[in-house]
């Protein structure tokens, strides 16, 4: 059955995205919180994080275009953008926040500006992993329901 | 069921108002302060989840306008034309429907931390909702700070289901406290037996309350 082919397709895309490490434990804590009153759950604190998180980012390259570095001013903003990267398990990202932290409190410019560099990456390609995830679990169709999948 | 003796009428009415409100609604009513989207809407499912009625607010100042409490300052220094006693609130909110039962709050937020909040409340007539702190830090002096100044518990973000099972036992406990508060102020045996009832009923209510969140 096509249905449980594209089933199984999410399970190994999704086993992926955590035995890679972009994804940590945090997803699961989401994913246990979707039913199915809210069964999209997932998927729509995901898109509100590339949403809400897009004007972090700007903020952040804004001021590291600055002759003189606010190093507390980009630990603030970078607090914020890895707290919620860290609320949706996005494993790396967070990884590299923690990184760019520890730059900023050494007052080390040229680090910031380069981990800054993966965290986009990062982000880039999570973003990218993610989409192509919950496309295939829309594609399986809601888990319990007897119709067809679109 | 409940026995009335004529003196404690009032008294009796106002409890039973009391636990009509507590019955019917049967949901605490969570005051939630994070001034993140994501941890908003992450949050807002965990407390839905656990049938908790929430509120949020993104700032500790909005957080003190919703309980009635910012001005408070202000109102004391305007005694002229105020007719407000000493005290060092004024009108705190206190709708029959909007009754907060808890305060979460993070600890980072811009203006007004959540520890400034927390020794607000706690400095209030709202000192004896629990308050809870929730940090993406794990700084034992923070926590051990918040501790000392009332906070109930301090949760590391990100935030999971099993952090609501703690914040079930606050709201529990302070449901028990405030029945105890009721005894207290009656202070004759007539009133005792009304009380006693009243107490079978609200416990009623907190097991009701407990399989909901199960």
């Amino acid at each position: 059955m096509e249905r449980t082919q594209l089933r199984r397709q999410v399970a190994l895309t999704r086993q992926s995205l955590f035995d890679q490490g972009f994804l940590d434990e945090q997803f699961i804590q989401l994913e246990d919180l979707q039913d199915d009153a809210n069964p999209n759950f997932v998927e729509e604190v995901v898109t509100l994080y590339y949403r809400d998180s897009a004007r972090l980012i700007t903020n952040i390259e804004k001021a590291l275009e600055k002759n003189s570095l606010d190093f507390n001013k980009l630990d603030g903003f970078m607090h914020q953008f890895k707290g919620s990267s860290s609320s949706i398990g996005a494993k790396k990202v967070k990884a590299e926040c923690t990184l760019f932290r520890e730059y900023c409190r050494a007052g080390n410019g040229e680090g910031c500006t380069r981990t800054f560099q993966q965290i986009k990456k990062e982000y880039a390609t999570l973003k990218r992993k993610l989409e192509a995830y919950f496309q295939v679990v829309r594609q399986a169709g809601p888990a319990e329901t007897a119709c067809w999948p679109k | 069921m409940e026995i009335m003796e004529s003196g404690a009428a009032d008294t009796q009415q106002k409890h039973e108002e009391k636990y009509q409100q507590q019955t019917e609604e049967k949901h605490f009513h969570v005051l939630a302060v994070d001034d993140s989207l994501i941890e908003r809407k992450l949050l807002e499912r965990l407390l839905k989840v656990s049938s908790y009625r929430v509120t949020f607010v993104d700032s500790g100042d909005k957080a003190l306008e919703y309980l009635g409490l910012l001005n408070s300052i202000d109102n004391v220094k305007a005694t002229s034309s105020s007719s407000s006693s000493s005290s060092s609130y004024q009108s705190p909110r206190q709708d029959q429907g909007m009754k907060v039962n808890l305060i979460i709050t993070d600890y980072c937020m811009p203006g007004m931390s959540g520890y400034d909040l927390l020794k607000r409340v706690k400095g209030s007539y709202f000192k004896d909702v629990p308050v809870v702190i929730m940090s993406s830090e794990n700084i034992p002096s923070r926590i051990g700070m918040c501790l000392d100044e009332g906070a109930e518990e301090f949760l590391l973000k990100p935030l999971q289901l099993s952090d609501m099972e703690k914040l079930q036992h606050h709201l529990l406990n302070s449901l028990e406290h405030s029945c105890e508060r009721i005894d207290k102020s009656l202070n004759t045996d007539s009133n005792c037996i009304a009380v006693r009832n009243k107490s079978n009923s609200n416990h009623g209510s907190v097991s009701r309350v407990r399989r909901q969140m199960t």
